[in-house]
Formats: C-alpha cells, sequence, structure tokens
C-alpha cells in the first residue's frame, strides 16, 4: 500500500519577500488563465438564470440513497448511527476522490468537472482510520470543558518558593509541548480527504484538546508566578514528531510514544500537585491524553493489520522508532523537567534526591506501559527499545 | 463495625462498607446527580473496586460497576472469575479504603491532595489497577474525573466499616 508522502515537502511555504505577491500572481495565473473551467460554469448557470428556467438535476436520486432515514440511538445522532445507513458507512480503503464531494453523495455524474485538489494526499484508510475513531469523537465532544470557569483558580495561593518554581517549570514546559499535539494533526488534518470524514472530525477535537492544553498551562504559570525556561531538548524532540514522514509514523511518535510519556506526566502531576488547583487541572488533561494515546494504539495497530507487506512495515517502523525514541529521550532527559519534577515529588528543594528516587520507580512504570502499548498494537518493541528501562540516574 | 462519623446521623442510617449495598447507593447518587455527570462527559466502562481483606473471612470483596453515558447502570458483586468482565479493577486493603472515604467525608465530598484515587494509585500502591489490557486499564485515565466524582458522593453516605 502507498505511503502518503509528507505534507511539508508538498507545501509551498509563502517565503516573506514578494511571497505575496508571487502567490497572487500564480492564483491569478492559475484562476484566470490556465484552468477557466469555473468560468464556463458560471455562464452556463448564469444563461440558465437569465433565461428564467430551472434545471431540477438534483431532485433525481438514482442511485437511489436518498428516502434511507438514520435514526437516533439513545444519545441522539451518532455518526455510528448515519453510517449504519448503506452507503453512507462504507469507507473506502483507497480514495479517489481528491475533491469535498461528501462520500455518499451522488459525485459520479460530475466527477470529470470537478477540480482535484492535490493537497489531499493521505489516500489509503490504513494510514489514518483507528476502529475507535468514532467512539472518541464522540467522547471527545462530550468530554470537553474550559480552562476558563472549570477550574477553581480561585483557590490558587502562593506556594513556598521552591515548589512554585518547580510547579511554573513543569507548567513552562507543558505549555512548550502542548501545540505540537495540535500542530502534528494539523500539518495532516488537510492532507486527509473527505471520505475519511470521521478521522477529521475526532483530529480536531484533539486540535482542540491541545489548544485548551496550552492554554491551561500558561494560565497556571502566570497566575502562580511566571513562565521560566524553554529547552533546546524540548524543541528537537517536538520537531521530530512534526517532522515525521508519514502521518501514521508521526501517530506513533507523538500519540503512542510522546503523549503516552506526556499522560504518565499529567498522573504524575496530579499525584504530585500542591494545591487542588493544580490536581484540577492534571486530572482534566490527564483523560484527554489518554484519548490521544487510545487513538495512536488504534491507528497504529490498524495500519500494521492492513497492511499489504506487515513486514516491511514493521521494519520501516523500527528504523523510524530507532532514531524516534532516542530523540523523544532528549525532551524527557532535559533538567528543565527532570529537576522540577523531582523537586515536587520529594516535597522540596532539600528531598530532591527523594524525588529522582520516585522517578527511577515510575520511569521503570512509564517504560513498561509503552512497550504494552507496542504490543497491542502489534509492534514488539522490547527487544530492539532504545528507551533504558532504568532511569539513567546515578549508574555512572 | 465503626463509622465514618455516627452510626446513623443527618445522612440516613448506616451503611456497611464494602457491601453491594454501599456501591448501590453511589451508584444511586451519582444517577440523581446527572447534571454534574453530563457536565463531565460520557463516561463508558465497567470498573471493578477489590477490598482485598474485606470478605467473610478477611477473604476479597469485589463490586463491579457498569457506567454508560452520564449513569452507574448496574452494581453487581464479582467473583475472582469475573475480574475479566472489568475493563479495570481498583485493588486495595480495607485501611485504604477506609482512611479514603473518611478523608473524603472530612473533606464534605472532598480528599484533600494525598487522597485522591490517581494519587493512592499512581505509583502502583496503595492502589493497584488491574487490568487484562492495557487499552482497557487506560479508561481509568480517560473517565477519571469522573470516577473521582463517583467516589467522592460517599461524603453523603453514612459509613460502618467491617472490622475483620
Ligand atoms: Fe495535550
Ligand atoms: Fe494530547
Amino acid at each position: 500500500m502507498a505511503q502518503a508522502t509528507d505534507p511539508g515537502k508538498v507545501l509551498d511555504r509563502p517565503n516573506g519577500n514578494g511571497g505575496e505577491e508571487n502567490g497572487l500572481a500564480r492564483y491569478e495565473i492559475s484562476f484566470g488563465q490556465a484552468d477557466t473551467r469555473w468560468a464556463e460554469m458560471l455562464a452556463r448557470n448564469a444563461e440558465r438564470l437569465l433565461k428564467g428556467s430551472y434545471s431540477f438535476h438534483w431532485l433525481k436520486t438514482d442511485p437511489p440513497n436518498f428516502g434511507r432515514r438514520a435514526k437516533p440511538s439513545s444519545r441522539g445522532l451518532t455518526y455510528t448511527d448515519i453510517n449504519n445507513v448503506r452507503p453512507y458507512g462504507e469507507v473506502p480503503e483507497h480514495v479517489d476522490w481528491k475533491s469535498f464531494a461528501p462520500r455518499g453523495a451522488l459525485r459520479d455524474p460530475y466527477r470529470a468537472e470537478m477540480p482535484i485538489i492535490e493537497d489531499y494526499t493521505v489516500l489509503d484508510s490504513c494510514e489514518v482510520w483507528a476502529d475507535n475513531v468514532i467512539t472518541l469523537y464522540e467522547e471527545a465532544k462530550a468530554r470537553q470543558w474550559n480552562a476558563t470557569r472549570d477550574i477553581p483558580w480561585e483557590e490558587l495561593k502562593p506556594l513556598p518558593d521552591d515548589l512554585e518554581k518547580a510547579t511554573c517549570q513543569l507548567c513552562t514546559f507543558l505549555t512548550e509541548v502542548e501545540f505540537v499535539a495540535g500542530d502534528f494533526p494539523a500539518k495532516w488534518m488537510y492532507r486527509i480527504p473527505q471520505d475519511f470524514l470521521e478521522v477529521k472530525s475526532f483530529l480536531s477535537t484533539q486540535i482542540m484538546d491541545e489548544a485548551r492544553h496550552q492554554e491551561v498551562f500558561r494560565k497556571r504559570a502566570i497566575a502562580g508566578g511566571g513562565l521560566m525556561h524553554s529547552a533546546p531538548g524540548f524543541e528537537w524532540a517536538l520537531k521530530a514528531i512534526l517532522d515525521a514522514p508519514t502521518h501514521t509514523m508521526g501517530t506513533f511518535l507523538l500519540n503512542l510514544l510522546g503523549e503516552g510519556l506526556v499522560l504518565s506526566i499529567f498522573r504524575s502531576g496530579e499525584m504530585i500537585a500542591k494545591t487542588h488547583v493544580d490536581k484540577e487541572i492534571f486530572r482534566r488533561c490527564m483523560q484527554d491524553e489518554a484519548r490521544h494515546v487510545s487513538y495512536g494504539v488504534m491507528q497504529f495497530k490498524y495500519y500494521l493489520d492492513n497492511n499489504h507487506d506487515r513486514e516491511g512495515a514493521l521494519e520501516q517502523l523500527h528504523r523510524f522508532a530507532d532514531i524516534g525514541e532516542r530523540v523523544i529521550l532528549t525532551a524527557f532527559t532535559e533538567p528543565a523537567l527532570v529537576e522540577p519534577v523531582a523537586i515536587l515529588l520529594g516535597g522540596g528543594l532539600d528531598k530532591i534526591d527523594n524525588g529522582m528516587e520516585g522517578m527511577a520507580h515510575l520511569w521503570r512504570m512509564f517504560i513498561d506501559e509503552y512497550l504494552q502499548r507496542c504490543a497491542r498494537a502489534g509492534f514488539e518493541r522490547r527487544e530492539r527499545c532504545k528507551l533504558p528501562l532504568d532511569f539513567p540516574w546515578r549508574q555512572g | 463495625m465503626s463509622t465514618a462519623n455516627s452510626a446513623a446521623d443527618e445522612r440516613g442510617p448506616a451503611v456497611a462498607f464494602p457491601s453491594l449495598e454501599w456501591f448501590r447507593r453511589l451508584a444511586d447518587l451519582m444517577n440523581r446527580n446527572r447534571a454534574l455527570h453530563e457536565h463531565l462527559g460520557y463516561i463508558d466502562c465497567v470498573a471493578g473496586f477489590t477490598i482485598t481483606d474485606g470478605g467473610a473471612g478477611g477473604r476479597p470483596f469485589s463490586v463491579q460497576v457498569t457506567f454508560e453515558e452520564f449513569e452507574a447502570v448496574n452494581v453487581r458483586e464479582a467473583r475472582p472469575e469475573d475480574a475479566s468482565r472489568a475493563d479495570f479493577t481498583l485493588e486495595a486493603a480495607m485501611s485504604t479504603w477506609r482512611e479514603m472515604i473518611e478523608n473524603i467525608a472530612r473533606g464534605g465530598g472532598r480528599p484533600d491532595l494525598t487522597h485522591t484515587l490517581n494519587y493512592l494509585s499512581h505509583m502502583g500502591e496503595p492502589i493497584a489497577v488491574r487490568s487484562d489490557d492495557t487499552m482497557r486499564r487506560d479508561m481509568y485515565f480517560r473517565y477519571n474525573q469522573s470516577l473521582q466524582e463517583f467516589v467522592n458522593a460517599s461524603a453523603q453516605i453514612a459509613t460502618a466499616f467491617r472490622e475483620n
């Protein structure tokens, strides 16, 4: 099965200097000279309107998809309910409609006249689909929350200096990482054609979730003292996610590994939180993050289960993970992350050594959970994992 | 048997913990507090609660609660062979459950910082999260706030703790 190309390579980036002028000139040529089929349609429509005549072609329902009514289930009318009406739920293995025409609409008679959206490059369902994607979309809509009013901000009280700074640094790290988890799906979303509408819908909820996470951690830091240090080690890990060559590879690195580790940080954050405000923030984020991890595991599984060359795909993914795991480790060994977490775990700067012992215990759990998720997807990574099974603390 | 506060108080007659009845009361409270759970969102899972020394003769006592949409739709006692029916099971000794429930009651329905479900389970003890599948275990995190509110409602029950 063909793999989608990196959208970054296809994307025509405006270059700033004269970019607007060049872009406008290209647009004028494209729509004004090169391809003017739209103008023929405009003329046809105008002529009909001027004559005062009707077309009524849209009233014909052949093939007869019309008239099979979807029925709501106990929760209302879900994608599953409408997908139970044939043929609306038939998700193609390979998409050959690179347009906005809705899946299940009468579109074949118009194929020749339709423009082709070349930006749609993710054409195989195995690159994006997951068997739980509709459930997760419904759950995501139902479990949205509001960082402005669902957190008891009025209860936030200053902490001792070391704990406040550690909390603010942890929140700064999280503010830095949250947007990549929105930017990655956003980068790919417009490469995904309309026939995978359920996936696009779910990814839009992930983008909203990540905007809220960035918002809540930024607010927590600034309400508690301020934003602290960014770190190059975080940035390289994030770049490795954003630059992943395919959607599935990036989903593995972001949703399964990266967000799996971030989910662990949220769980740790809830445990080590020194205020009810922080507890609530981490619990809320934990729930969203677990949905993203859940999509990542099942998308990865779907990719492997539906790939016509499973062995070849596995080997490519191992090669990708060999690099990805090590780059991600850069973020999770940065002092700007490790030290504040250890201070919060230990209960103060003077107890940071105790905190590091706690980190070592948690690390073993995190890595074991990661390897379990890989195995669940059909990716046996235990023998090849580049992440240390024990946290590299005082082993030298 | 001793109670968190008094045997019977303004919350009504004391209910024994652990018991099927106690978890059914929690389920009733959740279902009556639908607005809160609608605000939190869907919860779709089967959660197990095991009190390792809460049964007769100090044997384990387990309950499974089925959550659907915004409600707890079923509460039943579970035998060891029923374990896999639950997506995940929270397992701890009576002393841990008791401390948590008493702490929630003292906080008027909110535990202090060291008695939330996640606090008590994150390190693998004193509450262990058991599941035979990583995807099903992750539901504990996906619905954590709803599960926390589910147990927080125990502040509204006068609880009589069984002594073994
Ligand atoms: Fe996030
Ligand atoms: Fe996320």
